[in-house]
This record gives C-alpha cells, sequence and structure tokens, in this order.
C-alpha cells in the first residue's frame, strides 16, 4: 500500500457513496463543527496551516489562493471545483465524483463559507456520463437534508451549488477559460491581471480548484491542520491521486502518499509493466498537467524513475512534475515519435485558436510531424519543432501552447535518436509501435 | 504622477494603464495588431511584447503601469519573440500583396519589414480558406489574409453592438464569420471594420482594386451627412501621380472615405453614409446660369438677379443648411437685411437610412444647421403669399410650394429639373471645392479643405452674396 | 425547444439572478438531448428566452465538439485515440470499427444506424481502449466485446 490515505480511507462497496455512507464515515462533521464554532477566515487560516497545494497540476497552495479573497468585501464572490478533468492520461477526479461525492460536496461547502461564496459550482466535463449521475444524485440527496440551500443546519449560512457540465473543450481545464462557458460563451482563458481572485465569474472574485483539492478540505478540517502535514513530505503534505495507464499491469487510480519511492509504486503496487518489459519513459503528470504553467509533465526517462520519490519538489527538481497526476507508464519498444504525433495532434485539436503562437504553432508542429511518420521527414524538422516549441513557452495566455512545446521538446531531447533515424530511414525505429505486445 | 522607465528613459505615466499607452504616448512604438485604444483588450496577437526588467518579456496591451517599472522595448529576447510571432502570423498567411488593396498601408507588411524581415521557416503547404465571403453588399472578406486578431469582431460587439461579426470553429480552423441570418449590410457603421483591420482580411467592395493606396493622397473634409460633423479624409490621386491620359473627373475623382480621426466629435469611426460621399459629390453638377431655363453667361444671371433683388417687393431667403460659417457670414453680412430668412433643411432623411442612432447617426441629416439658425432663427419657413421673390439657396425646397406670383432666383450646385423653372437660377460650388467650416449640432467648429477644382461657369456662394447685394450693371 | 423551458426555469433556481445566459451551455445540451441536434428554431428559441445575442449561440456551437447542428446516426460510437487508449488497442479498435461498419470517422452508415467518431481523452486511460456509445462508455473493450456490443445496436 502506498502509504496512508485521505480521500480514499474507505472501503468501496455498491453504496459507498451514498450521504448516508458518508455520514457513517464522519462526513459533514466538519461542516457541522465549522458552522456552529469557526469564522470564516479561521477556516481559510486551517488550510493554510496545512501546506495543502493544489491537486490540478500547478501544485499553487490552496490557502494562499483563498486568501486572495476578502471574505467580508460585500461583494459576491464565487467558488468553482473543476471537474474538467480532461488532461490526457488523468482520470482522478473521477475517482473522487464517482466514489466520494460528500467529500467534495462538504469541502465545497466549508470552502465557500470560509470565502463568502453563496453560489458554488461544480464544471463537470461534458463527456462524462457516469461521474455526473453520482455526483447529481448526491447534490440532490445533501439537498434534500437541507445542506445546500438557505440557512444550512439553522446558522444562517446559505449557499447554492450548480452542476454545469462542459461540451467538449479540453482548454475549459483552465481554470479562467472555463468561466467564459459558465458565462454562456467561448472558452478563452484570460490574460492575467486581473487574478480571478480579482475578477473572475461575472466580474466578481472567484476561487477555481480542482476536485481533489476541494475534496481534501474536510478531511483537514475533521481531523486538524497537523494532521494532514504529518502525512507525505514536509514540503509536499498529504497524499496524491495518483491515475496510472499505459504500459502497465494494474491500471488505476491509486492514492500515494507524498515522498512515496516511484520504483516501489510503480513495480510492486501497479504491479509493474505489462509483458515484462523494461521501462523506457514515464510522463509523470498528465502529457500537460492540466494546461497550466511549468515545465511539467516532462517526459522521465527510466533510470531517472527508478531513483525518485512521487513528490513536487523531487520532481521539480529533474525537471519535470506531478501535474495533474496522470501517470502514463511506457514500456521499451514504443515508438515515441508516433506518441508525439499523437500528443501534437491532441494540442493541435484543442488549442482554442486566441493566441497567435499556440493556434498557428500547434498546427505546425502537427503538420510537421505527421510528414515525418509519412516518411517525408527532412533534417531541419527537429529544429523546426524545438523553434516552433520555444516560441511557445510562455507566450501564450494560457499553458496550452506551452504544453505543446513541452512535450515536443521533452520527446526531442530524450528520444532524438528515434526521430533522427525515423526522418533518415522513412520508418519507425520500432515498427510504429505503441502497444505493449 | 507615478515615474516608470522606458528604455532607460524616465517617462511619466499621465493617466494611463497599460505599458503599451504609456510607451506610444511618449514615442516609444510598440507593435501590435489586437490591441485598439477604443477596443477592449484580448492580448491576443501576442506581437506587443516588451522586456519587464526582472520579470522577462510580456505582453505590454495587458501589462500594468506601475512606479518604477523599468521597461525595454528593444531588447534581445524581445525582439527575438517579436520575429517569432511574425513567422506565426505568417505561416497560413498567403502573402499576396501584389494583388492586395491594403499593400501599403498594411500592418502586418510594416512589421514584417521592421522586425522579421526573415523568409519563412516553414515549408509546409499553406493552410486554405474562404476568399471574396460577402460579408454585406459593401464588404468582402478574405480568411486566408484574416490574422484573427477579433477587431472586427470586437467592434460590431461593444461599438456599433449589431452583433453582426463572431468568430466559429477553433484552433486554426477558426474563421470570421457574419451571424447566419443576417449580413453586416445590418451595421450602419460596417465600413469601419476595413480601416480596423490590420491587414487586407476585410475589404471594401467600392474600392476593390479601384487604386493602389500610394498613389494616393487624403484631403481632410467633413461629412455633410448629418449634424454630427464627423471629420473625414477623401482620398484621391496624389496631385504628382495625376495622369494626363485620363479626364480630369478620374484624376479628381474621391475614391474612398476614411474617418479623421477627433476625439471631440467622431473619435476613431463615421457611418457608412459618410463612407459614400465619393457619390455625393459625384453627382452631376450644374455648370449653367440660367434665365428661365435659358443658358445665359453667369454675369447676365448676376445681374438679372440683382435686379430683382432690388426691384422686388416682399422678399423671402430660404438659406441652405449647407453652406459654411463663411458663407453663411457672408449671406448675413451682404443680403440679409434685404431678406426675411428662414433656414431651411437642405436634406431629409434617405428611404432605408437610419435617422438617428446612439452613436454618431443624428436625425438632422444637414451639416450647418448649427451655425445657420445662430444667424436667421430656427422658425419654420412662413413665406406670405403676397412674397414677390423667393431666394432659394440650395437643395430640398419644393418649387410648387412657393407663391404663385412670386419670382424665383435658384442657388444650385446640382443638375435637377427645377434649376430650369427658377427666374434665375446661378450655379454654385461645393464643399470639395473650397475651404470652409461647418459646425455641428454640439458647436464644434471643423474644417474642410479643397480637393477639386471648381468647374467652370460655377461660382462660390461667398464671392456671389456680395455680387448680388450690388446695384445692377456694377462688376462681376 | 419551448417545452424545455420549464425545464430551464428549473434549473435557474440555484444560479445567482441576472446571469442567465450562464444557461446558454446546459440549455443547449439539453435540447439536443431531447432533439438529437440543435435546430435554427431551437437557436431562434434561446435567443428569446435567454436574451443573448444569436451570435454568441452560434459561436459556442462551433466551439464545443460535443454540440452539433444537424442530425447523425442512432448510434454514436466514439473512439479515443489519445495516448493511453493508443498504447491500449485503439487503433486496432478503430480500424475494427471502420471495417465492420464500411465507414471511416466522421461518417454515418447508409442504413443511419451508425455514426463513428475519434474522440480525445475520455478520462478512461485506466480501463482502455474506450468506445463512447452515445452517453454510455464500454471500457476495456476487446474484439469479441465489440463483437457483442454491435449486436444490442440496432
Amino acid at each position: 500500500m502506498p502509504g496512508r490515505k485521505v480521500l480514499m480511507d474507505f472501503e468501496v462497496t455498491p453504496d459507498s457513496h451514498s450521504l448516508a455512507a458518508y455520514r457513517a464515515r464522519g462526513g459533514y462533521q466538519a461542516l457541522e463543527k465549522a458552522l456552529r464554532t469557526m469564522q470564516p477566515r479561521e477556516v481559510t487560516q486551517e488550510i493554510v496551516d496545512s501546506g495543502l497545494q493544489g491537486r490540478g497540476g500547478a501544485a499553487f497552495p490552496a490557502g494562499r489562493k483563498w486568501q486572495g479573497i476578502d471574505p467580508d468585501d460585500g461583494q459576491p464572490h464565487y467558488l468553482i471545483a473543476n471537474a474538467d478533468e480532461g488532461e490526457p492520461g488523468t482520470f482522478k477526479d473521477r475517482w473522487v465524483l464517482e466514489y466520494n461525492p460528500h467529500a467534495l460536496l462538504e469541502s465545497m461547502l466549508l470552502a465557500s463559507y470560509a470565502l463568502g461564496v453563496r453560489h458554488a459550482f461544480v464544471y463537470i466535463r461534458g463527456e462524462y456520463d457516469i461521474p455526473w449521475r453520482r455526483l447529481d444524485a448526491a447534490v440532490e440527496e445533501a439537498y434534500g437534508e437541507g445542506l445546500f440551500g438557505e440557512d444550512i443546519l439553522g446558522s444562517g449560512f446559505s449557499c447554492d451549488l450548480f452542476v454545469f457540465r462542459g461540451a467538449g473543450a479540453y482548454v475549459c481545464g483552465e481554470a479562467s477559460s472555463l468561466l467564459g462557458s459558465i458565462e454562456g460563451s467561448r472558452a478563452y482563458p484570460r490574460n492575467r491581471p486581473p487574478r480571478m481572485t480579482v475578477r473572475g465569474l461575472y466580474q466578481a472574485p472567484t476561487v477555481v480548484n480542482n476536485v481533489e483539492t476541494l475534496a481534501t478540505i474536510a478531511w483537514i478540517l475533521r481531523n486538524g491542520a497537523a494532521a494532514f502535514r504529518a502525512i507525505g513530505t514536509e514540503r509536499s503534505p498529504g497524499t496524491r491521486l495518483i491515475s496510472v495507464s499505459g504500459h502497465i499491469r494494474n491500471p488505476g487510480v491509486y492514492e500515494v502518499e507524498l515522498g512515496y519511492s516511484w520504483a516501489k509504486f510503480l513495480h510492486e503496487d501497479c504491479g509493474g509493466l505489462l509483458c515484462n518489459k523494461p521501462l523506457k519513459a514515464v510522463i509523470p503528470g498528465g502529457i500537460s498537467s492540466q494546461v497550466l504553467t511549468g515545465k511539467d509533465a516532462k517526459v522521465l526517462t527510466a533510470e531517472e524513475v527508478e531513483c525518485l520519490t512521487l513528490d513536487h519538489e523531487k520532481l521539480r527538481s529533474a525537471g519535470s512534475s506531478l501535474g495533474s497526476g496522470g501517470m502514463i507508464v511506457i514500456a521499451e519498444g514504443t515508438c515515441m515519435v508516433r506518441l508525439l504525433q499523437i500528443m501534437l495532434r491532441f494540442y493541435h485539436h484543442e488549442s482554442c485558436g486566441q493566441c497567435t503562437p499556440c493556434r498557428e504553432g500547434t498546427g505546425w508542429m502537427h503538420r510537421v510531424i505527421d510528414r515525418i511518420v509519412a516518411g517525408e521527414g527532412r533534417p531541419e524538422d527537429i529544429d523546426t519543432l524545438h523553434h516552433v516549441a520555444r516560441y511557445n513557452d510562455g507566450t501564450t495566455i494560457c499553458g496550452l501552447g506551452d504544453a505543446a512545446g513541452y512535450a515536443a521538446t521533452a520527446m526531442l531531447d530524450n528520444f532524438r535518436d528515434e526521430f533522427e533515424y525515423f526522418i533518415e530511414h522513412g520508418r519507425s525505429k520500432f515498427g510504429g509501435n505503441l502497444e505493449c505486445r | 504622477m507615478p515615474v516608470m522607465f522606458i528604455n532607460d528613459q524616465p517617462v511619466d505615466t499621465g493617466e494611463h494603464r497599460t505599458v503599451l499607452q504609456v510607451a506610444l504616448a511618449n514615442g516609444f512604438y510598440v507593435p501590435h495588431f489586437c490591441w485598439h485604444p477604443e477596443l477592449s483588450i484580448v492580448g491576443n496577437c501576442r506581437v506587443c511584447v516588451v522586456e519587464q526588467e526582472g520579470r522577462g518579456v510580456g505582453i505590454a496591451c495587458n501589462m500594468p503601469v506601475a512606479e518604477g517599472l523599468r521597461i525595454q522595448t528593444e531588447s534581445e529576447p524581445v525582439r527575438a519573440q517579436r520575429k517569432a510571432m511574425l513567422q506565426f502570423i505568417l505561416l497560413n498567411h498567403p502573402v499576396d500583396c501584389g494583388i492586395c488593396d491594403k499593400a501599403g498601408e498594411c500592418t502586418l507588411q510594416d512589421y514584417h519589414y521592421a522586425y522579421n524581415g526573415a523568409p519563412a521557416l516553414s515549408h509546409e503547404p499553406k493552410l486554405h480558406s474562404t476568399k471574396f465571403f460577402p460579408l454585406s453588399e459593401r464588404i468582402i472578406l478574405d480568411n486566408e489574409r484574416c490574422i484573427l486578431c477579433s477587431r472586427c469582431v470586437r467592434f460590431t460587439r461593444e461599438i456599433s453592438k449589431s452583433n453582426v461579426l463572431g468568430m466559429e470553429q477553433r484552433g486554426d480552423g477558426m474563421r470570421v464569420r457574419p451571424v447566419e441570418d443576417r449580413t453586416l449590410d445590418d451595421d450602419p457603421y460596417s465600413d469601419n471594420v476595413i480601416d480596423l483591420c490590420p491587414v487586407g482580411a476585410l475589404l471594401s467592395r467600392s474600392f476593390q482594386y479601384q487604386a493602389r493606396v500610394w498613389y494616393l493622397e487624403p484631403t481632410a473634409s467633413v461629412c455633410p451627412g448629418c449634424a454630427r460633423g464627423c471629420t473625414v479624409q477623401l482620398w484621391h490621386r496624389r496631385h504628382e501621380w495625376r495622369l494626363k491620359g485620363l479626364d480630369g473627373s478620374h484624376n479628381e475623382r474621391i475614391l474612398r472615405v476614411t474617418p479623421l480621426e477627433n476625439p471631440r466629435v467622431n473619435g476613431a469611426w463615421i457611418c457608412n453614409k459618410g463612407r459614400d460621399l465619393g457619390a455625393l459629390f459625384g453627382r452631376p453638377r450644374a455648370g449653367q446660369a440660367l434665365l428661365k431655363g435659358r443658358p445665359v453667361l453667369l454675369a447676365e444671371a448676376i445681374d438679372a438677379a440683382r435686379r430683382l433683388v432690388r426691384g422686388a417687393g416682399r422678399r423671402v431667403a430660404l438659406v441652405s443648411s449647407w453652406g459654411s460659417n463663411e458663407e453663411l457670414r457672408a449671406f448675413r453680412n451682404a443680403l440679409a437685411d434685404r431678406f426675411t430668412s428662414f433656414v431651411k433643411a437642405d436634406h431629409r432623411p434617405g428611404e432605408g437610412e437610419v435617422v438617428e442612432d446612439d452613436l454618431l447617426i443624428r436625425a438632422d441629416k444637414n451639416p450647418n444647421t448649427h451655425a445657420a439658425q445662430a444667424l436667421f432663427g430656427n422658425a419654420p419657413a412662413d413665406i406670405p403669399d403676397d412674397t414677390e421673390l423667393v431666394l432659394v439657396w440650395g437643395e430640398g425646397a419644393d418649387f410648387s410650394t412657393l407663391p404663385r406670383g412670386a419670382k424665383i432666383v435658384h442657388l444650385g450646385a446640382w443638375l435637377q429639373p427645377e434649376n430650369g423653372y427658377a427666374d434665375v437660377f446661378i450655379p454654385i460650388s461645393i464643399q470639395t471645392e473650397r475651404h470652409g467650416h461647418y459646425t455641428s449640432f454640439e458647436g464644434v467648429v471643423s474644417a474642410f479643405e479643397p480637393c477639386q477644382r471648381r468647374p467652370e461657369g460655377v461660382i462660390d456662394a461667398e464671392t456671389l452674396f456680395p455680387l448680388l447685394a450690388a446695384p445692377p450693371g456694377s462688376d462681376t | 425547444m419551448k417545452h424545455l423551458i420549464p425545464e430551464f426555469e428549473h434549473l435557474k433556481k440555484r444560479l445567482p439572478p441576472g446571469h442567465d445566459a450562464t444557461l446558454l451551455v446546459p440549455c443547449l445540451r439539453r435540447v439536443q438531448e431531447d432533439r438529437g441536434f440543435i435546430a435554427d428554431s431551437d437557436i431562434d428559441g434561446l435567443v428569446e428566452y435567454l436574451g443573448v445575442p444569436r451570435i454568441q449561440i452560434e459561436e459556442v456551437l462551433s466551439f464545443y465538439g460535443m454540440l452539433r447542428r444537424a442530425p447523425i446516426g442512432r448510434w454514436h460510437l466514439q473512439v479515443c485515440h489519445n495516448v493511453s487508449c493508443s498504447m491500449r488497442g485503439a487503433e486496432r479498435l478503430l480500424d475494427d470499427l471502420t471495417g465492420r461498419l464500411g465507414i471511416q470517422p466522421g461518417e454515418t452508415t447508409p442504413d443511419r444506424r451508425f455514426t463513428l467518431s475519434t474522440v480525445e481523452c475520455l478520462g478512461s486511460c485506466g480501463t482502455a481502449p474506450v468506445l463512447m456509445v452515445n452517453e454510455a462508455y464500454h471500457e476495456n473493450l476487446s474484439a469479441a466485446d465489440l463483437d457483442a456490443l454491435l449486436e444490442r445496436l440496432d
């Protein structure tokens, strides 16, 4: 078992996602305690003290984000749970929505209380059907017991929750762009300044947190910041939900205590690689870490993985990050050129089209790699890809363009020989293999 | 006032809120496509990059000013990033400047020469899109040239509020498109998007392939289309580029009209009526003085008019609301004491014309009613039946309503049937043939300059009025 | 679309007042669920109901991948072909489908029974490959599973 649990600290049964089951394991006690005995700022302080970092990709301290909002400034404030989980390789929030939805709802109530929020939203990606049904049922259960609506638990605190289903746009995972979606327009990422905590949804101060980040709040309030800090490492407290996929024997969502040995996790907890092949590379945190900036999702080679632990600072020092917790395991014998082709096709398909470098650059890189894979590569293509990637780095409003560039750069840097081989011979060094067979 | 530093020089930030505004106001040019002072900030072209010392390169259009901020506009990282952005913009741009009306005044062309200049890095085939897409009877769209800065979309959303234009699809498949159930004809300000377009994507049908802009020059003028008095530029061939092989009218034709930016009156915009001044001024001119329809010399007509002005009993003048301030004063000084004067509306709203709106268009379709009424009052015309002489200056008078026994002296510029009905007809010059000023309904005085020669046989009203006041037989 | 207005009114109760445009995407989804696609008359109805300019609705419609303005086959088969699914057989699954149905992604069978599409990551990476049939995910899909599944879809 990869360490202690926060979100998966119960046995999944056919009805463990129900309100009754959640209550039976101590659910909504933190809410009662907070509403009865705590001031909103004390709730925020508890989160600051816990050292909780965002789980969406950027690992920004959640409490510090909350402190950007003054609950008493007389304006409306909004809270949005970002459940637009579209990062390739990432399916951890789906687990929370399907199996522990009330942890999210209780946490959102606590956050709303702390931030002076009257109307909260869950922005759930449009394709998620079962997760939405589970969440929707949980919301109705909670409304049925007076946990949402007017005067919650007789405290005078009122809060409504609207579950907003997206309609198929990866870029909505970027926090500012889903605001546009909720406002009924195209989901364009927004320029900062202003920060969303200054001007967000409907031009009002807004906090957008990832589902996993939010869902952890209830545990922290129930058990205290100190208990949370006792888990994980000093600078990366708590756990992460890691969704593992690719050439791995036991793919799925795992809760991993931060600081856990990566090699142990892969080879023991996840059962090792398929077909007993050696490890070639790992994409640690979703192919771009939820469109957030930072050198996320850099591909790690097998040697790098063997000596790493799973926590934010170790990965950052290795030039990568835990990102969105979407870990893709790649076995020897896989064609990295074709993998990059898929990634670049994805970014091209999902670019919102707003900023010049991403709009033009993602398509440019896609066409170049398509040509390489078609056997018509030219030696200068590698430099071209580097150039486009370089000028997508930090030149756009959101991180989608950056991520496309990082994917290309990481693959080219680590597996340049495969690209050169493909260009020189007009075919893949590994027969174009993507599967582990 | 906060002070910041651009390229190590201290500058006052003044009232400006962004680094781009401060830089432009202080003479540090920072290239930009999507930013426009009258439109919201979208920051999508990514060309207006500057370096903030210690924080790296960012877009200036959305960078707030701050005390002590240190900005470099020409540092190496800035140049490199700008150049890369231009290469992205040109990636799928057809670079068909040779057949593009925008060539010569194209921002992309200018920036390419100033900040890039390198051949394309890409050898991929260019993406194709729609060309000659009709947005309206007036405007066509070339989606291949479009760089998706969204200025035109924002204009129809934020300024004209017609909400006709939008973006469809996403990524590099994104295209500007009109809403499906309407065209840009529904927007009386639509032609402003042609000026706003930094490239040759939005083109005027009437100007298409008419001229290379470097052969043209503008003359400052005032739109006479309504009482707003928008300042405009009338574009015609440059003097030095006049072609002997062409007749005079071709060399002098007004080929297009653009706004002359003017914060006191029209800001950066004009309406479509103003764009069509070429046609308004290009109507068939009257160049022949007439006595009851009989061609006479100008001097003969003036003398006949003098006799009527002196000889007639009750005299009424219908004063033109298209007369310039100078002409109106000349009339008052020379002739006002001989006439009971009323200000006439030369033009009324035409069929289908927007009568009035909240942006620029005024219900009074005459440029100088304000000045005319200041001199001659605003009473409606009341012409007694025993009137013996009516002086009709300009258009808009219905001759059939004038008293039957009254003689008519008509001063007009256009070839019209009533010219021959008048007892005396004297052809006068139009706005494009003389200097002058109009006073807008808000009292703002704007000047217009001549750009066309006055035809033979035509006289300026300002010259004419003192002549009419002189005794018959005097010099003309 | 008009018959759905009571449902929309119900949704409004949990929204802050004065932000009706927020209902645009939810309304479009609901209309599509009801009719199978979004018709011009639905757009007109929403212009009136939500008070948003028509251009805004058109812009939204072409931005989001799930919204469509024309009917498709009865069963919409969407194969994820992103990284994790491709590593677990998505390309074979897609080949299998194009072979059996005789259509390419983006096309509909002549009997209008199936429309085939490719789609980017559906969040089923751990249960790859995945085929989305209308709203439902079919995960860990083997060739044998596909046989049985297609049988059931008439």
